[in-house]
């Protein structure tokens, strides 16, 4: 009764269960393992070539003090604890990265997705909105801090309009407290990059099963909750994994929009994880601490991927039951 | 069930509906409610393109700016100045080969994304639909791969590259990516993981082996999520100095995105950069990323999936 | 399987395409180290490569025996990039280095100049003066001067003429300074000075005050009285005398702004900055004049420059130091005044005068101002933590430059975090 969802994430699980299975496998069942194994040979080839090598090194340069000059120095966990107990920017960036990542995600998807479905409604002039709503994905990031830098502005276009609500608006990139939902309102800008995935799935959804809704009476609303959406969650998950990981690695929107450079922005009030480990590790020449920020930082990541599939199973909805 | 949609939907438009269905080019086809755009619909789409394209208008503004008015920072969002000059000055007065930067763009997003769909497609299929032991950890491993930050891996990988005697070449730009990456990988699986089962299983059953299945069945179903691959792929590697600026030394062999980087360069931190023949840069960058979208789209999207697509075409 | 066959060959086919590409590209530059050919890298933009590569010309032209292969790396990304290239054994032959000079030099990668500075005669006190010794290292030098200005005053004549302040001359204090800038400012429309937000700008008034960021000894002194004073005369300027546009006026007149495009726009009267900003004020309508800086207590004023360093990967360091030496040499610095890049390190050439009337500079301009600070230029402290110090102020300072504070429980804090980073 397995699907995938179920047994992706269940690596923990895994080696009792396919233990028991190996011993059931029949001659197709060992045919199709050795296809299995053939198929995914050229990521394998890959990653055996091209990364396992720099990623035993990064943990073994974690584990020294390296200024990436001078022979690397063994200092055992010492980065680790150093991180963990002495360095206050440390938990701050994982602080902050947390308050990115866990408000632009969902809300990028959201947008997302709400985007997505307007799209794929029958508009004049289709294909035109839905270049300018991928636009932001194409432009290079030099422009856009540009852009950004003078629509922030504290009497900014952002601002004009907020206050057409009667808000008064605060100074974004200039104050500590708003560089974060200033990075927040950065991404939510390049959510339409989402809709290339969701509106290439919301088109392979057959189109009985929305003539089936219509004949119960299902309306616009019913009709998207009940049919585009159970169909495209495979495709939200992707992006919500993809969102996680991507946010958790924020970087370059940071390194943009910071004032002067400096990527710390108002009192270290957008430092973040990747930031944090950039410029320890190519500003200060502290390649071993860098590396063991980047592990701590995977740790952090996991965690979150492994919680994401385990919820999976009860909202994302697969055609087939992968035997 | 032949007198259910009479009774839900009566009158003409469900008889034109269901006519439409078997005649596609049918004016009068209904759209079902799901599809159908309502003034709202129109009103939203437009304020949030207009939002979103507001950044495009500030480039060309900007652009067009005078040397005076770059120097100021005084810029508008609404070009007030036409010095349709710059166009010309980015290729002359920077003394960069230009031409070369495109031409040398186009050959390293073009063989990126050709490596990247061949691979994908076949290791992404494997992970959706075949079964193996093992599996579960290998597909965690995968995606663990993009869970570590590129930027410390950057220097292990460089004395990979140099072992190899790959720095000063494209190699370190391209070859990785015919042995497919985590991002496409997963993206092809959720994809084909969605497509119904029984067609490869109907065809496993007429003696069609797994790599028939794959090129058979699965791959002509694949095309949207492969062209989405093909062009994320285009749009990240026409996008990238990064890779560019640690392997290539020379300047005959720099990608274009390199080139908008020295333009934005200066000799000391307080001064600076051209921002209006950046930006000329900028748009010189953009503009074959939004060709090759909006042409691009056709294959993305209006592809006829399974005969019976619902998307409107 | 036709289907299969033709597939495979596609596939073959990019592949030999790729390999074929590589291979085109490997061939196109002349790797350094196995033919002699001196790799040389240097940060910066058009005006620099063009200056750069005019140099290196004149330098094969003059000694046939030498051929460099010149790198022109984006400044934000030159030290990663180079980083890159040590750590993988490949590094650049000569490169550029400026403050951070330290950093390689305290690990050991940089080769010590002094023995073929003695053999080759070179006289770094009589070429390039104060600075001569500016890149050296526990008494040993690693870099030679290649470009050196001091930071100036670029003021606006009109603005002054509207007020009827005197034009600046070294001769002011900070208390004339400050008398003048509250005179030009029109409340919410024009200031009278740019700001000191920068490193370069309010430790020369803490050295004016007869304050070190770090003294002699090398332990930090940043929460001295004499550098609290300068840092909260900075802020006030700002914030409590309001003669300095605030951080949030400065980002409603456009992106990225400060005192050079703002005093190019005419809205501050007085602006303190480098040699580059003539570029852009040479296009501008701004009716301006350049003056040395104010004093203090004392007269001190920071500079900004670069050197020439020989890196411990060179296959050859003497023929590398006998390139930077010529490099430095009157003829071929001449080149960097001509193309207006910034202030030639060579004194000879400094006082020329191709550099005291360019042609490119507008009738009157006073060049001199140059030459003239060069007296009282202070020495910065260029230890080898030179980024995590930077990284330290603008971290800790961000709010106090935004909004206002107190510069005492500021720097309190600086010092004890400066304390841990300096060893």
């Amino acid at each position: 009764m397995s699907n995938v969802v179920d047994e992706a994430p269940g690596a923990a699980r895994e080696p009792r269960r396919a233990g028991r299975r190996r011993t059931r496998l029949s001659r197709r069942g060992r045919k199709e393992a050795f296809y299995f194994w053939l198929f995914i040979s050229p990521w394998l080839i890959g990653f055996v070539g091209f990364l396992l090598g720099p990623m035993v090194a990064s943990v073994y340069i974690s584990l020294t003090e390296w200024d990436s000059f001078t022979p690397p120095q063994w200092v055992g966990l010492d980065n680790y604890t150093r991180a963990l107990t002495e360095d206050p920017v440390f938990w701050k960036s994982l602080w902050n990265t947390f308050y990115y990542a866990l408000i632009s995600v969902p809300l990028g998807l959201i947008v997302g997705v709400w985007l997505a479905n307007l799209l794929n409604k029958r508009v004049r002039g289709r294909k035109l909105f839905r270049t300018l709503i991928y636009l932001p994905t194409l432009v290079p990031l030099v422009a856009t801090a540009m852009v950004f830098k003078m629509v922030l502005a504290p009497s900014g276009p952002l601002n004009d309009l907020l206050g057409l609500f009667g808000l008064d608006g605060p100074e974004w990139l200039l104050s500590a407290t708003w560089i974060k939902p200033a990075l927040i309102v950065l991404s939510v800008w390049g959510a339409g990059a989402a809709t290339v995935l969701l509106l290439s799935a919301m088109n392979g959804i057959p189109r009985e099963l929305y003539e089936a809704a219509e004949i119960d009476g299902a309306g616009a609303w019913r009709q998207f909750w009940s049919v585009t959406f159970p169909q495209i969650t495979p495709i939200i998950f992707f992006n919500l994994i993809m969102g996680l990981i991507g946010a958790f690695q924020i970087f370059s929107q940071v390194y943009i929009l910071a004032p002067n450079n400096n990527v710390g922005g108002p009192d270290n009030a957008s430092q973040m994880m990747v930031t944090l480990l950039f410029q320890e590790a190519f500003s200060f020449y502290h390649f071993g601490y860098a590396s063991a920020i980047a592990w701590l930082l995977f740790i952090v990541i996991l965690v979150f991927t492994v919680i994401a599939f385990r919820t999976a199973r009860k909202w994302v909805f697969y055609e087939t039951e992968v035997r | 069930m032949a007198i259910a949609p009479q009774a839900a939907a009566p009158g003409p438009a469900a008889e034109a509906d269901r006519k439409g269905r078997r005649d596609d080019g049918d004016a009068a086809k209904r759209t079902l409610s799901a599809f159908k755009a309502s003034p709202a619909t129109y009103a939203v789409l437009i304020v949030v393109s207009a939002l979103l394209f507001v950044p495009f208008v500030l480039m060309v503004s900007i652009s067009l700016a005078s040397d005076q008015t770059s120097a100021e920072n005084a810029f508008t969002i609404i070009p007030g100045e036409f010095e349709w000059s710059n166009f010309a000055d980015v290729f002359t007065a920077t003394g960069l080969p230009v031409g070369r930067f495109v031409l040398n763009s186009v050959l390293i997003a073009t063989l990126s994304a050709v490596g990247q769909v061949l691979s994908s497609s076949l290791v992404g299929y494997a992970f959706a639909r075949l079964r193996a032991p093992g599996k579960g950890v290998m597909f965690m491993i995968v995606l663990a791969t993009m869970m570590i930050p590129a930027q410390i891996t950057m220097i292990p990988q460089f004395l990979l590259f140099k072992e190899l005697g790959w720095v000063n070449t494209y190699l370190p730009l391209i070859v990785p990516n015919f042995f497919s990456n985590a991002f496409n990988v997963f993206l092809v699986r959720q994809f084909v993981s969605r497509l119904p089962s029984e067609l490869d299983e109907a065809a496993q059953v007429d003696g069609l082996g797994y790599f028939g299945v794959y090129r058979r069945i699965i791959l002509p179903m694949m095309w949207p999520i492969l062209t989405a691959i093909a062009i994320f792929t285009l749009t990240f590697a026409w996008g990238d100095f990064m890779g560019p600026l640690i392997y290539l030394n020379s300047e005959e062999s720099m990608p274009l995105a390199l080139g908008l980087q020295y333009m934005t360069s200066t000799s000391n931190a307080m001064q600076l950069p051209p921002w209006n023949l950046v930006m000329v840069g900028s748009i010189i960058l953009t503009l074959p990323m939004i060709a090759i979208y909006y042409l691009g789209q056709k294959y993305l999207y209006e592809m006829n999936l399974q005969g019976g697509s619902a998307g409107v075409k | 399987m036709v289907d299969r066959i033709r597939w495979r060959a596609g596939a073959g086919t990019a592949l030999t395409a790729v390999l074929s590409m590589a291979a085109l590209t490997a061939c196109g530059s002349g790797d350094s180290g196995d033919d002699g050919t001196l790799t040389m890298v240097v940060w910066g933009g058009d005006v620099d490569k063009q200056t750069y590569q005019e140099r290196v010309d004149l330098l094969e032209a003059e000694n046939p025996d030498i051929k460099i292969d010149l790198q022109l790396i984006p400044s934000d990304q030159y030290e990663q990039k180079v980083q890159t290239m040590i750590a993988g054994g490949d590094g650049p032959d000569i490169m550029q280095v400026a403050e951070n000079v330290n950093s390689y030099s305290s690990k050991n990668q940089l080769v010590p100049l002094d023995e073929y500075v003695e053999s080759s005669g070179l006289d770094l006190e009589q070429r390039f003066g104060p600075v001569g010794d500016l890149y050296s290292y526990e008494d040993q030098t690693y870099a030679i001067p290649d470009r050196s200005g001091a930071m100036i005053v670029y003021y606006n004549k009109d603005l002054f003429d509207a007020a009827g302040v005197e034009y600046p001359t070294a001769e002011w204090t900070q208390e004339d300074a400050q008398a003048a800038m509250e005179r030009l400012t029109i409340p919410g429309e024009q200031w009278g000075y740019g700001g000191a937000g920068w490193w370069a700008q309010w430790w020369s008034f803490a050295y004016q005050n007869g304050g070190q960021i770090v003294d002699d000894s090398g332990r930090p002194t940043v929460n001295s009285p004499e550098v609290v004073e300068a840092l909260q005369w900075a802020n006030d300027l700002t914030h409590v005398h309001h003669v300095v546009p605030t951080a949030a006026e400065y980002a409603d007149m456009g992106p990225d702004m400060g005192g050079d495009p703002a005093f190019a726009a005419g809205k501050v009267a007085m602006n303190t900055t480098g040699f580059w900003a003539i570029g852009g004020l040479i296009e501008s309508d701004v009716n301006w004049g350049i003056a040395p800086m104010w004093g203090g207590e004392q007269q001190a004023v920071s500079a900004f420059g670069s050197g020439l360093a020989v890196t411990r990967d060179a296959e050859n360091p003497e023929q590398a130091f006998e390139a930077i030496d010529f490099l430095t040499d009157a003829p071929a610095q001449e080149i960097i005044i001509d193309n207006a890049q910034d202030v030639p390190a060579n004194l000879e050439v400094q006082q020329s005068d191709a550099f005291l009337q360019p042609e490119w500079a507008p009738e009157g301009l006073n060049m001199g101002a140059f030459g003239e600070s060069s007296e009282f230029i202070f020495r910065a402290p260029f230890i080898p933590e030179w980024n995590e110090m930077q990284a330290t102020f603008d971290d800790n300072l961000g709010e106090f430059w935004n909004e206002g504070g107190d510069a005492q429980a500021e720097l309190d804090e600086i010092q004890t975090q400066l304390e841990s980073i300096i060893q």
